[in-house]
């Protein structure tokens, strides 16, 4: 009992010494002059993929993204869904169709609703 | 073969083709009041399906995800009478909001479907999907108003209900990682042949255990997982509130009762330490609601608060676990039929909140100064259910007390009922402030307050039950002792 | 079958009540004749039951039906039964109930029509049947205590009825409190019988007075206590204030409730622990004593007053005192044959007096005067029932009276001397109230007390008014036949036969019946010459007995004395200040205090309840940790 204690305590302190020496081994480091300071605009710049950023990156969607974006999402899980029926189609059978009309009715049912009230209109 | 028991989902399955049908007639309809009545008619046709089934034998399906069984289908039938008492007493209501009457309607619905199936999960994974689909449902309703409290009151208990689910969650990977199982009853054999003698020395099981009983208590608002109700409760539409309080915590007994009694209730050990965890939380819980509610304004709150005090009455029944003198399942058969008084009582002191307040625009207590002149039934009504709430007789109250109370003596716990006891006659206080204040407070105006047909059925109905529940409790303690048969004894 | 008849008969208006208080009213409001409908439906099928119910009983072994009882809750080992009773007294006393409450709620139709409580009084007339029902069935005295009290509640309920007039309001609250002192009595005397006995069965309690287990000192004080219960009910002095002025209430509430039925509950509370009194002479002569007393106390009253209820509700006192004294002289037949003959006669002679009003619009006999004319059916049956219970032969009220004549004179000289005396004032005042109200001329009149009519004319009721009274009045002619060959004493009796002279004709032969009929008419003749002929003035007489006129119109200045004296100077002024003090001081601070703090608890615990979501979310994480924490400190 004490031992599984025992394992967890030595975890415990390997963690604390790394996330502690880590930090300190490259201040000492930087301190010993091993690691170069030499600065330049693209080293400071914030680091993304792709291209950069033009304007301020806080800018309001439309809404109506949100709204195609749950509408594409729940057509996504049906064909998650979709595919591996349709691969076994032969052996799944009637049940499997029938199973899977009902899946699609419920979200036809959904979609039914959204057309009508006008959430794929955008105005 | 799994297409032969979707016969025994017939409740479910019902109520949700209903759920689809009233969004459909929804957009094609202009006369909203239909929907209600589809509702209905679902829920009807629902519970018909389910008294069907009430005579056959106990049969787990879907590998072992859901129960069909007497105590789930006894829930079933409680749920679904709530949620038409509530479609019932909404009729006044939704004139709030008008743009979304379908919603509102199939959201209820889908809810109740939600918590039908907690009730018959067996399963951890089932259990959890179920509660998910009950809560997201609820979540909705909550901020139905759209005004800021009740914004407020959806976006906390979303976020609430969040973290309960995360800790629910955590608590089922420990006790499924302990044990390897998800299904109730495999867990409990895994459980029963533990090598163990105490739950200090398991202390991942312990854990395990306890952000069980925290996540589910977040549902059935025990304390320290009842800071949402108060704030929840005042901010969503009151039909909704009363909702939240019989049925989300209905459902919620159910699924701690099947969860503890069937997975982790076989060795004593394990039962003896959870029961004093419920003794004790339910001593809490009912004390704490009782001495706030004395110092509340506002009779949403108020029943916020006291249906809080209801559920430390209800864990009396949680906390009767081991060998009793006499009877063994008294407990569970008395949280039963508690519930069912418990749920009329609640919903018809709701239902009359709901008529008074809406007309009056009001839900300050002071406000409701000289209601028996203004609107007499409706005060009758109210004072009924505050007096059932009481415990006094002829009402259904007495005899939930009485019968819970006396299964806890059984079990050796007098102390809790001692703290009950004194804890109802606090609850007499606040209770009966409203009482006093309504008949023998001077009238603000003259003005008569009316109501719908549809309310004063809703509000009838609860009357009756809990007259009936109070006068002839023979039957209905015979359907409690039948529901709780399951767990033998 | 059988056994399900009683709990029928004590269900149907029961489910009369639910189905007014929670379909009609909320719902159909708008038609108010179902509500009558529904009532007299239910009744009326008790009615018919309770006959079948008879039936049985007189052919039963020992006059009594075995109805197992009823489990109404078994939890676990924790069983609770209830069950009903029939045997002989109560077999009568369902007709009793069933047949006046049958003919007052058809009466009422009439008499009520057009109220705005219309389904709120039929409500409540189902309900008080109901209760009035389970009172005389109950086989325990839980259940007879439950239903004890439900009969007083109606009444407050129906006394109350128009309760936006002050003088309903207090007269409800009167009678309610007054018989509260006598509960008080019964209910000590419940709970000490089930400290000795253990038992509150009624069946197992006559077996143990029977047997002898239950004797002296005890039984005395529950016989007394029981019996203090029965003078509250019964309005037996020195409780009887409360009954004159619960003639607020609507005239068939007072029909049913305060002449027929719940006022002779008492009486039947008296008879259904009979066995019990009669082991105890103590009680059993004080039943008589004060029975006898109130009696002549309560006509002397009568003799004076100008309202026609009021005469009535003295009547009804003094015969209630009758009752008692039959009971305490004679035994359970004979009080019992005149409560049952009472009913009928007092019942019709309240709805007479609710008839006049219906048409004069006043209850006051000095604006009323030569309706013999305008309301014949209504003066022709007033007129019966005036002649029976004034005991002239051969209608009902003379072959109770007589019984119990003969049983005190045997019993106690000087009762029967009071009980003679009493004959006479009653046969007075009730002509005196058929003179005043039926002869000479129309006086005027004055609003009615359900305010639907304006400007009215004399006019006979309407058939559904008048069909009752003949009802009525055919019963108070012929319900006393019943015992003119000693049957019903034989019934309800153990066995012994009482009727003193056997037949229609040959109880005629006993010199003691004439004398009453001589003192009764005399009576009647003394009344005519003073308010019909005018052979004597009747202010003459007033001023000659000064005196007496003022302290009977006064009512022996008891509503003073009980108002002023004891409630103002000994119990306010005294005893509640008294015990205010100690309560400002002692209980209050205690009281407060605890109270205080729970309010302070409650506010500071409020405080936590910020509306901060982290906090909360915060406490389900402290939570946790504490319940962790916990067990393993504690565990």
């Amino acid at each position: 009992m004490l031992a599984d204690y025992g394992y967890i305590g030595l975890l415990l302190i390997v963690a604390i010494l790394f996330t502690v020496s880590m930090p300190l081994l490259a201040l000492s480091l930087s301190f010993l002059g091993i690691i170069p300071r030499k600065s330049n605009p693209d080293k400071t710049s914030t680091y993304e993929c792709g291209m950069e950023t033009i304007g301020k990156t806080w800018v309001q969607f439309n809404f109506r993204y949100y709204l195609y974006a749950i509408i594409f999402v729940a057509l996504d899980v049906l064909t998650v869904f979709l595919y591996p029926w349709a691969v076994n189609l032969k052996e799944l059978g009637l049940l499997g169709l029938i199973s899977v009309a009902v899946f699609f009715a419920i979200l036809v049912v959904g979609y039914i609703y959204a057309w009508r009230k006008g959430a794929l209109e955008w105005k | 073969m799994i297409v032969s028991e979707l016969h025994l989902m017939t409740p479910e399955l019902s109520l949700l083709g209903f759920a689809l049908v009233v969004i459909l007639l929804d957009l094609f309809i202009k006369q909203k009041k239909v929907l209600a009545g589809v509702s209905i008619a679902g829920l009807i046709v629902s519970a018909g399906f389910t008294l069907a089934m009430w005579g056959a034998p106990t049969i787990d399906i879907f590998y072992a995800m859901l129960a069909v069984d007497r105590f789930a289908l006894f829930f079933k039938f409680l749920l679904l009478a709530a949620a038409g008492l509530i479609i019932l007493a909404s009729q006044d209501y939704v004139s709030k909001f008008e743009r979304f009457q379908g919603e509102y309607y199939a959201l209820v619905l889908i809810s109740a479907v939600g918590m039908m199936l907690l009730t018959a999960a067996a399963d951890l994974i089932s259990i959890y999907v179920a509660l998910e689909l009950s809560g997201i449902s609820l979540y909705v309703l909550a901020s139905f108003l759209k005004d800021q409290k009740s914004t407020e009151a959806g976006l906390k208990y979303l976020l609430l209900g969040a973290v309960a689910s995360a800790v629910l969650l955590y608590g089922m990977a420990l006790v499924f990682g302990l044990t390897g199982k998800t299904c109730l009853l495999c867990i409990a054999d895994v459980v029963e042949t533990m090598p163990i003698a105490g739950l200090l020395d398991n202390p991942a099981l312990l854990l395990g255990i306890i952000l069980l009983a925290a996540g589910f208590g977040f549902k059935i608002a025990c304390v320290p997982f009842q800071m949402w109700v108060p704030d929840v409760y005042e901010g969503a539409p009151t039909p909704i509130t009363a909702y939240l309080s019989v049925a989300s915590k209905a459902a919620g007994f159910a699924v701690i009762v099947r969860v503890f009694f069937v997975a982790l209730g076989a060795p004593s050990w394990l039962s003896i330490d959870w029961g004093i965890l419920f003794a004790i939380l339910s001593a809490i819980t009912m004390t704490l609601g009782n001495v706030v509610a004395i110092v509340q304004t506002n009779i949403k709150r108020m029943l916020g608060y006291s249906s809080i005090a209801q559920a430390g009455y209800l864990m009396v029944g949680l906390a009767t676990v081991g060998v009793a003198v006499g009877a063994d399942a008294l407990g569970r058969s008395g949280l039963l039929f508690f519930l069912m008084s418990y749920a009329v009582t609640n919903l018809g002191a709701f239902i009359a909140v709901i008529a008074i307040s809406n007309k009056i625009d009001s839900d300050l207590i002071g406000d409701y100064t000289g209601m028996g002149k203004r609107a007499p039934l409706l005060a009758v009504a109210l004072t009924l259910c505050l007096v059932s709430l009481i415990g006094l007789p002829p009402t259904a109250g007495l005899i939930a007390k009485i019968y819970i109370f006396n299964a806890a003596v059984h079990h050796g716990l007098l102390w809790l009922v001692i703290v009950a006891v004194i804890n109802s006659c606090i609850s007499a206080y606040y209770y009966l402030r409203v009482v006093k204040v309504m008949w023998l407070g001077a009238p603000v105006s003259e003005e008569k307050v009316p109501s719908s047909w549809a309310l004063r059925a809703s509000l009838s109905l609860c009357c009756l039950g809990v007259l009936l529940l109070g006068v002839i409790p023979g039957s209905f303690v015979g359907m409690a002792e039948a529901a709780v048969r399951i767990f033998g004894s | 079958m059988t056994y399900h008849i009683p709990w029928i008969v004590f269900l149907l208006p029961l489910f009369s009540f639910i189905i007014i208080s929670f379909i009609l009213r909320p719902f159909l409001n708008y038609r108010p004749k179902l509500g009558g409908y529904v009532t007299i439906g239910a009744i009326g099928a008790a009615c018919a039951l309770s006959f079948w119910l008879l039936v049985e009983v007189l052919s039963a072994p020992g006059h009594k039906l075995e109805i197992p009882d009823i489990q109404w809750l078994l939890i676990g080992d924790l069983s609770i039964h209830i069950g009903l009773m029939v045997d002989a007294l109560t077999a009568v006393m369902l007709i009793v109930v069933t047949i006046v409450s049958l003919t007052v709620q058809i009466y009422s139709q009439g008499y009520m029509h057009g109220d705005p409580g219309y389904h709120r009084y039929y409500a409540f007339m189902s309900l008080f049947t109901a209760c009035m029902l389970g009172l005389v069935m109950a086989d325990n005295l839980v259940f007879l205590y439950l239903f004890w009290e439900g009969v007083g509640l109606c009444s407050y309920l129906l006394i109350g009825f128009w309760f936006h007039r002050p003088a309903a309001a207090d007269a409800a609250k009167k009678a309610f409190i007054v018989t509260r002192l006598g509960d008080f009595g019964f209910l000590a005397a419940i709970l000490f019988l089930f400290y000795k006995t253990g038992t509150f069965d009624i069946g197992e309690l006559h077996g143990l007075a029977i047997a002898g287990t239950l004797t002296g000192t005890t039984l005395t004080w529950v016989a007394i206590g029981i019996f203090a219960g029965a003078v509250g009910k019964s309005a037996q002095f020195p409780l009887h204030v409360w009954l004159p002025d619960a003639m607020e209430g609507p005239t068939p509430v007072s029909a049913l409730i305060h002449a027929a039925t719940m006022v002779a509950a008492g009486v039947f509370l008296v008879a259904r622990f009979f066995p019990l009194f009669e082991n105890s002479e103590m009680a059993l002569t004080s039943v008589a004593v004060i029975g006898g007393f109130t009696a002549i106390f309560a006509a002397t009253m009568g003799l004076v007053m100008t309202d026609i209820k009021r005469v009535l509700a003295y009547s009804t006192i003094s015969q209630l005192g009758y009752m008692m004294l039959g009971l305490g002289a004679g035994g359970i037949a004979i009080g019992i044959f005149h409560l049952f003959n009472h009913a009928f006669f007092k019942a019709l002679l309240f709805l007479g007096a609710g008839s006049v009003n219906h048409s004069t619009g006043t209850f006051d006999m000095r604006e009323m005067g030569g309706l013999r004319k305008a309301m014949p059916w209504t003066y022709a049956t007033f007129l019966i029932a005036s002649l029976s219970i004034a005991g002239i032969w051969p209608l009902s009220g003379f072959w109770s009276k007589d019984e119990i004549l003969v049983s005190s004179f045997a019993n106690n000289p000087i009762l029967f001397y009071l009980a003679m005396i009493t004959v006479f004032m009653t046969a007075f005042y009730m002509f005196r109230a058929v003179f005043l109200t039926f002869g000479g001329e129309y006086r005027g009149g004055a609003s009615s007390e359900h305010g639907s009519h304006g400007a009215h004319q004399l006019h006979e009721s309407p058939k559904v008014m008048v069909i009752p009274l003949v009802v009525l009045a055919a019963l108070s002619i012929f319900s006393g036949w019943l015992n003119v060959t000693g049957r019903f004493d034989e019934f309800l009796g153990h066995g012994e036969v009482h009727s003193f002279t056997q037949g229609f004709f040959g109880i005629l032969t006993h010199p003691l019946p004439w004398i009453s009929l001589i003192l009764a008419g005399s009576g009647i003749l003394l009344a005519y010459a003073m308010y019909s002929a005018k052979w004597l003035s009747a202010e003459a007489i007033g001023k000659a007995f000064s005196p007496f006129y003022a302290l009977f119109s006064r009512k022996y200045w008891f509503d003073e004395l009980y108002e002023r004296v004891i409630v103002g100077r000994v119990l306010v002024d005294g005893l509640f200040a008294g015990c205010g003090f100690f309560d400002s001081r002692g209980v209050d601070g205690a009281v407060n205090g605890v109270a205080d703090g729970t309010a302070a608890a409650g506010r500071a615990l409020r405080q936590a309840q910020s509306g901060q979501l982290q906090v909360y979310a915060m406490a389900i994480a402290v939570g946790i940790v504490a319940i962790m924490v916990c067990f393993y400190l504690f565990g």
